[in-house]
């Protein structure tokens, strides 16, 4: 290679591994953070390796992609070689245009397409929670085709075409032609084509998400889900072990090279001198295809029959959906809440159950998976205007109090709340209000008390605002003391020129990216929730200093249990409920997720008081004297589809501007 | 055609069916929901609205002197992705072109070694990635502290366009290496030494020779990534400040408002777009992609 061709590389392998290094330094963090290293520590990879969410996760996430992979190349291959033969034109030209499809496509509309389409076929068919392994599978194959396909048919183009009939004039079948003369030499393309699928499949989350089955989660998803509070670090210990992992089988497989790579040459050597042309493929080369492809369809059948025949193992299952990062999961010596709630339900009733845990990202993307109907859930967390929507549409069973005797120690404060007046659909779970966080290194504190801070230009370029419609315009409505659920369309558009005029000193529309850039002081101010404050001041710069406040009004909102339509066993559901309502798994999430608790067996219990320390109970639980009344003033309430949509055209206004 | 070639194709020719099959089923049923979806209001009747309010809403902004203006709304949108996403595939081609063929020039050891390595980061969560580019780029971050290090002036880079686009070629970039590779490594070389001992320079064998050998490459890699970053919001979101709204947020925004039929439409008139320029890509570059390499 000449210099300049070295340097080159150097300089893009270095680009390529730059991200990479980051993961590797950040997985040692103290912290729980990839902006500030505070200090070394291995306990994200005892984390990892604990977490048996995870891991699950990952296996599932394996034997997907090697499904996905080893078929679509297999079908897509043999797509490539058809296509190429094909003599009708037009017939391989609309070919050639639908397998560019899915790669157009955005993601969530490929997902939602899918979900729709394996929902009403299900419903034709008359099969019940149809969604599943198979429907996932199904989704990544068809998403991975085109990659295999595009990468073996210009090979094919390419190729010599008189080749293989060079092979059958000396008397080779054309089967025979193809498996020993097209074959091997499309085989760079159909690895490449096999790789890349694998690791589109590896990757996905938005089509995984629509498309997968109840309890059925890979780790993209687990991933993505836990962007509403962080990512947490053991997610780059695993990063950084997947790494060395592929390293290492890379070193091995150079190391077992060489020596057949030498006898192979030996051989191609001796060929060509005898025939006096380029070579075949050598046998040696075959076999190892033909082992590695044997290897392959095992794993394939030996998963299958894994995914299979893993659903039906146990006679109780429950279903539990929920936020990402929203219960205690046993990380830094807490409670594991949904272990210990199978170790509790064995001893108590003699019988074994099994929790399928499963993770959304947002209120919506919820309710279009419980929409469909193809998915069965028993318990689910969802916020306050969903539940209201959700109520309004039948979708939710009243709760048999009987079985939650719990409940009663939630406090009275949440009673004859908007979305639940009764009481009757939810028991409140945990709940925020939205404050300020400024770092006081650079704020003046005496600028700070109200919601002018985010428009103050003082601050200008160091101001975070919300990156979703409803909050941002939230944060300008309680400002100008205007109503947040109006559907007055003169209110929003005041409000959008409130947004307008504070835009030139906004930094950044951010949402889980606040909390890297509040810790490393690149942003001074931002509205955020109050529990989400304490994890962004554990992992501050020195040279930054995290404070927080109440602006009045603000938002209140209010996330809830509830047992879907859906579900398949209600006792059962509601024994989940009583036993997340009990003091020891109420305050393993309490302390947790940092978000306030309704349960006085949380906030009244002196180690949690003591736990939490003064600073931490003042700012969660700042002794509303009428919070019910406060809450259905200000909480948001679901909107008519008029008024949703009025709001998304002011934001896209916002945004272009 | 004589009989044996017919039996060939005849056998050869099956092997496309079950391909046929499943593209029906699971590209065209999904794609004639997204139309379906497209073509129809909240109560399922037939409108044209959706498709018709793409085209032709409007919004105030203020222009660059400060006075209001109504512009087309989506029109923006879709000029602000289609700009992005070509920069960020010149860039894709420009840097993966020359590694591409430096790879393919290299002993087989080597060029399997570099290949595994230019994967590896795809491996490693595609969030992730994105969240360790907001460590490097942000103004307090690695680089910026690298720089001040060194003595030299610190950058603004988090949140411009070049951010958005450094976190598009990351992500893109080995989909647009491969396909050249693979085109590549096979490319008769002993064409371009015989160009070479006849005394062409060499950006004349680049031109003459190298490039009308990979086009079927360039191609493909070029669509592997155009695509993608058209339709792509995370990485504007997390590497722009969330400053730059493009048609995949635009798509986020109406789903998440409940608007799932406008959400569809938009993404059909993409769809119809990039498949129309997908076509006239392939009739320019078609002497090099159907019939045979260096016709």
């Amino acid at each position: 290679m000449k210099k300049a061709s070295k340097v080159f590389t150097v300089l893009m392998f270095a680009f390529l591994f730059a991200p990479i290094a980051i993961l590797l330094l950040f997985s040692f963090n103290e912290a729980r953070s990839l902006s500030v290293f505070s200090g070394f520590s291995l306990k994200w990879y005892r984390e990892l390796f604990r977490d048996t969410e995870t891991l699950k996760t990952v296996r599932n996430t394996l034997v997907l992609a090697v499904c996905a992979a080893g078929i679509s190349t297999v079908m897509g291959t043999a797509a490539a070689v058809g296509i190429h033969r094909m003599r009708n034109k037009y017939l391989r030209s609309a070919l050639d245009m639908v397998t560019n499809i899915p790669m157009i496509d955005p993601d969530i509309i490929t997902g939602i397409s899918m979900m729709l389409m394996f929902v009403f076929v299900s419903r034709l068919l008359g099969l019940a929670n149809s969604l599943s392994f198979a429907t996932l599978l199904i989704a990544h194959i068809t998403f991975c085709l085109p990659y295999v396909i595009l990468q073996v048919l210009p090979k094919l183009r390419q190729m010599d075409a008189s080749l293989p009939e060079a092979a059958m004039d000396l008397g080779c079948t054309p089967w025979g032609a193809f498996w020993k003369v097209e074959l091997p030499e499309l085989m760079p393309a159909i690895v490449t084509g096999m790789i890349m699928a694998f690791t589109l499949s590896l990757d996905d989350f938005v089509i995984s998400y629509f498309t997968t089955g109840t309890g059925f989660q890979t780790l993209p998803i687990r991933i993505y889900n836990m962007t509403k509070k962080t990512v947490t670090p053991d997610m780059y210990a695993l990063a950084t072990l997947i790494f060395f992992v592929i390293l290492a089988l890379l070193l091995l497989s150079n190391l077992t090279d060489r020596e057949d790579s030498q006898r192979i040459r030996a051989a191609r050597k001796a060929r060509r001198a005898a025939k006096g042309r380029p070579p075949m493929s050598p046998r040696r080369q075959r076999a190892l295809y033909t082992a590695g492809g044997a290897l392959v369809l095992a794993a394939l059948t030996a998963s299958l029959i894994f995914a299979v025949t893993e659903t039906d193992d146990k006679p109780q299952v429950l279903n539990v959906y929920n936020w990402g990062e929203y219960i205690s999961d046993g990380s830094e010596g807490t409670m594991d809440v949904v272990a210990e709630f199978e170790r509790w339900y064995q001893r108590q009733y003699g019988r074994p159950v099994q929790v399928n845990y499963t993770t959304f990202a947002s209120n919506e993307d919820m309710y279009a998976k419980l929409s469909s109907g193809a998915v069965s859930y028993d318990v689910i967390i969802p916020s306050d205007y969903m539940i209201a929507r959700m109520i309004s549409e039948d979708m939710l069973l009243p709760l048999d109090l009987a079985n939650i005797p719990n409940a009663q120690y939630i406090s009275e404060d949440f009673q004859g709340l908007y979305y639940d007046p009764e009481g009757v659909y939810s028991v409140p779970y945990a709940y925020g209000i939205v404050g300020i966080i400024y770092n006081a290194n650079v704020v003046d504190p005496a600028d700070a008390g109200t919601w002018d801070l985010l428009w103050n230009e003082k601050y200008a370029g160091q101001i975070l605002q919300f990156n979703n419609s409803r909050d941002a315009f939230g944060t300008a409505m309680y400002r100008a003391g205007l109503d947040v659920n109006t559907t007055d369309r003169a209110v929003w558009d005041d409000a959008l020129d409130s947004l307008m005029e504070q835009r030139g000193v906004v930094r950044s529309y951010v949402m889980d990216e606040v909390y890297n850039m509040m810790e490393a002081g690149e942003a001074a101010v931002a509205p955020y929730y109050a529990g989400d404050y304490f994890t962004m001041l554990d992992a501050q710069a020195p040279t930054v200093d995290l404070r927080f406040y109440y602006p009045d009004p603000t938002n209140f909102y209010i996330d809830a249990m509830c047992i879907p339509a859906c579900c398949q066993n209600k006792t059962l559901a509601e024994t989940f409920i009583n036993f997340m309502l009990s003091a020891g798994p109420a305050i393993a999430n309490a302390e947790y997720t940092y978000y306030a608790s309704p349960n006085t067996l949380v906030y009244e219990d002196p180690d949690y008081i003591d736990e939490m320390g003064p600073e931490a109970m003042e700012i969660l639980y700042p002794g509303w004297d009428d919070f019910a009344r406060q809450y259905n003033a200000y909480a948001y309430r679901n909107l008519d589809a008029e008024t949703l949509d009025y709001i998304n055209t002011l934001w896209e206004t916002l945004k272009i501007n | 055609m004589n009989d044996r070639s017919r039996r060939r194709s005849l056998v050869t020719g099956v092997t496309s069916a079950p391909y046929q099959l499943w593209a029906v089923l699971f590209i065209l049923v999904p794609l004639a929901f997204v139309a379906y979806y497209a073509f129809t209001d909240n109560a399922f009747h037939f409108t044209t609205a959706n498709i018709a309010r793409f085209f032709t809403a409007t919004s105030p902004v203020t222009d660059a002197g400060g006075s209001p203006v109504q512009v087309r709304t989506y029109m923006v949108i879709a000029w602000r992705s289609v700009k992005l996403a070509v920069i960020a595939t010149a860039v894709c081609l420009l840097l993966g072109y020359p590694l591409a063929y430096i790879i393919s020039r290299a002993p087989a050891k080597v060029q399997k070694t570099m290949m595994t390595l230019i994967m590896i980061p795809m491996w490693m969560n595609f969030l992730i990635r994105t969240y360790a580019w907001m460590t490097i780029l942000q103004d307090t971050g690695i680089l910026n502290n690298l720089l001040a290090a060194l003595h030299l002036r610190r950058v603004h880079i988090i949140g411009t366009q070049t951010a958005v686009i450094i976190g598009m070629v990351y992500d893109y970039l080995p989909y647009m290496i491969l396909p050249l590779y693979s085109i590549m490594a096979k490319m008769d070389h002993r064409l371009i030494e015989a160009a070479r001992d006849l005394g062409c320079a060499p950006a004349g064998v680049l031109r003459r020779v190298i490039l009308p050998l990979s086009m079927p490459g360039v191609v493909n890699g070029v669509t592997m990534v155009l695509i993608p970053s058209i339709s792509t919001f995370y990485i504007s979101q997390k590497l722009g400040d969330g400053m730059f709204f493009l048609l995949g947020d635009a798509i986020e925004g109406q789903y998440v408002a409940g608007n799932l039929h406008f959400a569809a439409a938009i993404a059909f008139i993409l769809m119809v777009a990039l498949l129309a320029a997908m076509a006239l890509m392939r009739r320019l570059t078609g002497k090099y992609t159907y019939g045979g390499a260096a016709a």
